[in-house]
Parts: structure tokens; C-alpha cells; sequence
């Protein structure tokens, strides 16, 4: 069995609602103390073992308990009930820099907090250059740091957290710090500390970057653990279920077309609402990389028309046109068509990435000459990421790779 | 596997564990007190100086306070009154200084685990020096007077004591604000009555001559018998009886091991407080 760093126990943190704290004494004695019923549990019956050496991740939505968890790890609440038990040095990236005073240096920043964090004063000045040297600030090292540019303040908060030689490192959504290069450090310091056996424990909406990092992830909800495991698999069903939650909360409008519409083609045939929908035909607020989604586009037809070719062009939010696929070219014939119609076009296996599209729609003949219709700009939609990965370009081709 | 330190300390183990800390708060108040103003810890002593000139002239001249004699059998209602002043400045600066520190270092104790008692003896630590520069003052002062006795000595003790009394309690006030934020505005008041019933602008003697009861109720003020002993050792050159002297230092400790204690017992969740 590998070792435990942090042994969470059937724990609880119950909070009282904020509008009913007895936050002065008038309030405390007209009031008389606090109803059970306006008690509410951030976090309740987590149980979770975290090995030694480690990264762990912990999703979930604002206000799922995340943050609260990590905060009794930290020491900073105490649980309710149930136990934590750690084991080592407990240094927190909650806060970068909470400990700095603006009207003293960096330098002398740096052997405050490494007080405050519970560094021996031999050690932290063993560890003050380095420090200096990973935040890149020496320049500006002996100057207030009421002067740093936020940037500057969070980097030196960053470097002096990770070299107050942690035992279990906690990181509340800090991982978004400074320019490209200082992320890449700050990511190549975090996979150091995992090599020499330290604990990580992150918090983050970055569910990319948690997938990447990760060992272990583990999903709250409400203060209750919905799922703990691989962070691929825990990642996907987080997002399976928040992606299903939006869409059921907003579906996109279905793009009605007015009658009197300008421009367009004077013909039999008209196109008079574009939708985007699951495959049960529910309307949705957006569609999925990698998941069968369907454009509805509803026609009518005042005669009958033959085989008509209903083109759909896809343009990305930055102009470029994706795609254009046609019912002919894919061999599909509508036959005659005559009345009031939905063409639904299920987009197999949605191969476009995360971002935001255009349709845009014509309808042709049976001949594929003459226009019958055309309604540009008809809709736009969202595609966003089931795995958490964003992906480079406009679309994930379904290729196979092998080696020969 | 080690449970995380929730748990009660004992002050002076505590007090060992976490000198380099409370060390660095100290550093830091010091560092900062008056960075950003000219004349920096000359400030520290403006202050009192120019409230003495003014208690000085108001209270002997407008209404006429005599002082007793100091040791050397002639009398000084300056040196009286500052006397009281210092030690009366000791307790209330720490005090009201204790009393904010909880709120004024919120958003660290929201964020990092550390004893939440440590900024606060931090910031008084500070507040020493300007102790000691006041002292060093009255010392001028009655050096300059001709007043001099091996009596001073004595004051180490009675200052020691009055400290303890002072953070004792301001401990308690600290988290006692932290809950409740009218703490702070209520002690403001009671300090200013407090003020006016210790016997800092008159000698004890005046009030005696005057009231009875009056007496007794500035006599139950504890304040009173540091001030009083301060008079006696520095002004008067006599010396409290050894047992006097002892409850002066007993209590005061007393007051500090019951108000860290009670702090500890109620700052636990002081993440959440704040």
C-alpha cells in the first residue's frame, strides 16, 4: 500500500448562511444565536486518501466545495466533522502573496512570509537567492512592492510558496500566473516537486491542464464526491454533465426567419428556421467535439419541388469557411418535396474543435444550377470541448495511426 | 501521520516555538511604522510630549493640581503627570493596538495557517520601543529635576507587569473584535472613563481629600496600583512593600497566561471570523 500524505475522513464544514452571522453584538442579543436551519454544508462525507507524491486534482463547479476542502487541508477551517490527517509540511498557493507588505522589498518580503508559511530562519535565507532567481525579479528585488506590477507580485508570491520546501503543495487556481515562460516554469517546478515525492493538490477550472498534470482526480458537487479516479475519465463526465446541464438550462433559440425577409431568392421553395439539436432532436445550446449533433433546417415549400440540394457552409468566428456539405454530393435525395419540411443534417461524430461557427444556408435544384433560396448568417453556434482539450486549427480528423 | 495543530499550547512553549515569527511580524511593523513619513520615529515622541505640555499647563495652572513632593522634597506636577502618562500609555497603546491586530492582518490569517496570536505580540513588541523612548524621557526629566534613586530600578518589574496586564487583556479584546467589530468602539469609551480614574492628572491624595467613594472605586481599578507604584518608585523614590510589588508582577502574568489561553480557546476558527 503506498503512503498516505493527506487522509480525508468522513468530512463536513457546516456554515452558517452570511446575511444571518451575528456579526455585532446588537444583532447577537436581539437575535439570539443562530438557527440550525440557517446552517449549510459546503463539504459533507468526503472521504479521500491521497497517496504520498502525488497530484491530485479536485473539479467541480463555483461554489462545490473545492475551495472549502482545500482551505481544511490548509488548516485555515476547521472540519465540522470527520478527520484530516496529514503528514509533513502543508505550504498553500491559495493566495499568492496574502503575506506581502506593500510598503516593504521583495527581500524582505521574502523572509516574511517564509516565517509566516513556518520556514526556520537559517532555511529561508539558504533559499532566498533561489527564490530571487525563479521569480526573475532581482532587478527589482530591494524595492517596496507596493511598485511591482501585479504580474511581478504574484510571480515573487509563486517562488517563494514552492520553495518553502512543502510537503503537500496546495494550488487554488493560481496556475494561470504571469506570461507564457513563467507558466512553463512554474509548470516544470511543479513536476520537480512531484519527482521528489512531494503532494500536490490542485484545484482549477483548467481541466486541460488538470487531465495533463494529474495522477487522480476528484469531482464535487455540492459538497459531496460524485466520482474519483482517472482524470480523463472523472474529466469527461464532469463535462458531460455540465455541458448537458447548459444546454438544458439555454438552448440556442431556433433562428426563425421573418416572412418579409430582405434579400434571399424569389422561388417556390423558402428556408424558414435553422436549429441546432441532439440527436433526440431536443434543441441544444451547443455541440461537442467528437459527439453526433444535428442542424434542423426547417423549409416550406409553396409547389412541389424536386430533389432540392440543401448546402450548409460552415464558417468559423475568425472568417474562415470550414466546410460546405450538400446533400447531393453526400448522395442523398430529398425527393419531392412539397409543404412544410425540417431537413435534419446529423453531423456524424462532430469532428469540428471548440469555437464558435456560422451557418450559413442555400438551397439549390434538382440540377444544382439555379438558386433557390439563400439565408447567410442563419445561426451561430458554440462547439466546446468534451475532453478538456481545445486543440489546435478547426477540426479533429478521425485518422488512425500506426506503426510499421 | 501527525493530526494538525489544532490543539492548545502552552504559552511558553508556545512562546519558544514561534519567536522567529512573532520575531517577524515585529520586523515588519517596525520596518513599516513610519516608512512613509519624514520625520519618522521622532513622531513617537511628539505625540506624548506635546499632550504633556497641554495636560501640564491645563491642570496646574487653570485648575490649580497640586503634585505631591518628589523625592527630593521639591514637587514637580509635570514629572507627576508624565509618570502616570507612560505607564497609563503602556497598557491603553497596547491595548487598542492588540485589539485591531486580528483585523488588520485578516486577509493572511484567511489564507495561511500560522498562530493567530503572533502578529498581535509582534505589533506590541514594537510599541515597546516607543515604551522605552518615553521612558528614556522621564528619565531626562528627573535627571535634569535632581529626583534620582536606586528606586528606579524598581519600575523594570512594575512595567513588566503592567505589559503583561495590558497584552493579557488585549488578547482577549483582539478576538472579542474580531467577532464582534462594536468591541472596539466600546473600549474606546471605557478606556477614556478608565483614564480619568486612574490617578495620572491628580494624586491620589486629592481625591481622598474630596470624596471617599470616589476613592474606592479609583482604588479597585487595577490600572490605579501600576500607576500608583510607578509614582511611588520613579517620583516619590519609596518602594512598594515586596508583597505589593509581587502581586504587581504575579497579576500581571496572570492576566497574560488567562488571556492567551482564552485566546486560544476561541481564535481556532478565526479563518472564518475574519
Amino acid at each position: 500500500m503506498t503512503e498516505l500524505a493527506v487522509q480525508i475522513t468522513d468530512v463536513g464544514k457546516r456554515f452558517m448562511r452570511n446575511a444571518e452571522r451575528r456579526n455585532s453584538i446588537k444583532e447577537r442579543i436581539v437575535r439570539g444565536r443562530a438557527r440550525r436551519a440557517d446552517d449549510f454544508w459546503a463539504v459533507r462525507n468526503v472521504s479521500l486518501d491521497i497517496p504520498r507524491g502525488s497530484v491530485y486534482g479536485l473539479i467541480g463547479h463555483n461554489g462545490s466545495g473545492k475551495s472549502t476542502l482545500l482551505k481544511m487541508i490548509g488548516g485555515i477551517y476547521r472540519p465540522t466533522e470527520g478527520t484530516i490527517t496529514s503528514d509533513g509540511r502543508i505550504a498553500s498557493l491559495i493566495e499568492l502573496g496574502a503575506g506581502f507588505h506593500p510598503e516593504m522589498t521583495g527581500r524582505e518580503n521574502i523572509g516574511l512570509n517564509g516565517s509566516i508559511l513556518g520556514l526556520p530562519r537559517k532555511e529561508i535565507a539558504a533559499v532566498t537567492d533561489e527564490i530571487i532567481e525563479f521569480s526573475g525579479l532581482r532587478e527589482f528585488i530591494d524595492d517596496p512592492v507596493k511598485h511591482y506590477s501585479s504580474g511581478m507580485y504574484v510571480r515573487l508570491g509563486f517562488a517563494v510558496a514552492v520553495h518553502m520546501k512543502p510537503d503537500v503543495l496546495l494550488v487554488d487556481e493560481v496556475l494561470a500566473v504571469g506570461d507564457e515562460e513563467f507558466q512553463r516554469k512554474c509548470f516544470d517546478h511543479l513536476y520537480s516537486l512531484r519527482k521528489a515525492g512531494k503532494t500536490i493538490i490542485v484545484v482549477s477550472h483548467g481541466l486541460g491542464q488538470l487531465e495533463a498534470l494529474c495522477d487522480e482526480v476528484a469531482w464535487l458537487e455540492r459538497g459531496t464526491l460524485l466520482e474519483v479516479g482517472e482524470p480523463t475519465d472523472v474529466v469527461a463526465s464532469y463535462l458531460k454533465r455540465v455541458n448537458a446541464e447548459e444546454s438544458a438550462r439555454s438552448p440556442l433559440p431556433t433562428a426563425l426567419r421573418p416572412q418579409d425577409h430582405e434579400g434571399g431568392v424569389r422561388s417556390a421553395l423558402r428556408v424558414t428556421s435553422v436549429q441546432i439539436a441532439d440527436l433526440e432532436g431536443r434543441p441544444i445550446n451547443h455541440a461537442e467535439t467528437g459527439t453526433t449533433f444535428a442542424i434542423r433546417v426547417g423549409i416550406a415549400a409553396t409547389e412541389q419541388v424536386l430533389g432540392p440540394n440543401v448546402r450548409i457552409a460552415l464558417q468559423h468566428e475568425t472568417g474562415p469557411l470550414v466546410t460546405m456539405i450538400g446533400n447531393h454530393r453526400l448522395g442523398f435525395d430529398l425527393g419531392y418535396v412539397e409543404g412544410e419540411h425540417v431537413v435534419e443534417v446529423d453531423v456524424i461524430d462532430n469532428p469540428l474543435l471548440p469555437g464558435r461557427y456560422r451557418v450559413h444556408v442555400d438551397v439549390f435544384d434538382h440540377t444544382g444550377s439555379k438558386l433557390l433560396d439563400s439565408w447567410n448568417d442563419a445561426a451561430e453556434f458554440p462547439v466546446r470541448s468534451a475532453s478538456g482539450e481545445i486543440g489546435q486549427g478547426f477540426v479533429q480528423l478521425a485518422a488512425e495511426y500506426r506503426l510499421r | 501521520m501527525v493530526a494538525r495543530p489544532w490543539g492548545r499550547t502552552r504559552v511558553l512553549t508556545a512562546l519558544k516555538r514561534q519567536h522567529a515569527l512573532i520575531w517577524a511580524f515585529a520586523n515588519r511593523d517596525f520596518a513599516t511604522r513610519y516608512r512613509s513619513s519624514v520625520l519618522g520615529w521622532s513622531w513617537s515622541l511628539v505625540q506624548p510630549l506635546a499632550i504633556l505640555l497641554i495636560y501640564a499647563a491645563v491642570f496646574s495652572i487653570v485648575f490649580r493640581v497640586k503634585a505631591p513632593p518628589m523625592g527630593n522634597g521639591e514637587t514637580s506636577y509635570a514629572a507627576f503627570l508624565f509618570t502616570g502618562m507612560v505607564t497609563w500609555n503602556l497598557f491603553s497603546s497596547l491595548l487598542t493596538l492588540s485589539m485591531t491586530q486580528l483585523k488588520s492582518n485578516g486577509e493572511l490569517l484567511k489564507k495561511v495557517q500560522f498562530p493567530a496570536w503572533t502578529p498581535v505580540l509582534g505589533a506590541s513588541l514594537v510599541q515597546l520601543i516607543q515604551v522605552l523612548l518615553e521612558l528614556l524621557v522621564l528619565v531626562v526629566m528627573f535627571l535634569f529635576l535632581g529626583n534620582v534613586g536606586f528606586t528606579w530600578l524598581l519600575a523594570i518589574p512594575i512595567l513588566v507587569g503592567t505589559a503583561l496586564f495590558a497584552q493579557g487583556v488585549g488578547l482577549v479584546l483582539s478576538i472579542m473584535n474580531a467577532r464582534f467589530g462594536d468591541v472596539m468602539y466600546i473600549v474606546a469609551v471605557v478606556l477614556g472613563a478608565l483614564y480619568f480614574l486612574t490617578p495620572v492628572l491628580y494624586p491620589m491624595s486629592l481625591v481622598e481629600s474630596q470624596s471617599e467613594a470616589l476613592a474606592w472605586i479609583i482604588k479597585l481599578n487595577p490600572m490605579s496600583w501600576y500607576v500608583q507604584a510607578m509614582h511611588d518608585v520613579m517620583y516619590g523614590l519609596t518602594a512598594p512593600s515586596v508583597i505589593e510589588l509581587g502581586a504587581l508582577v504575579v497579576g500581571g502574568f496572570l492576566v497574560f497566561w488567562a488571556g492567551f489561553a482564552i485566546f486560544n480557546r476561541y481564535s481556532e476558527d478565526i479563518g472564518e471570523l475574519l
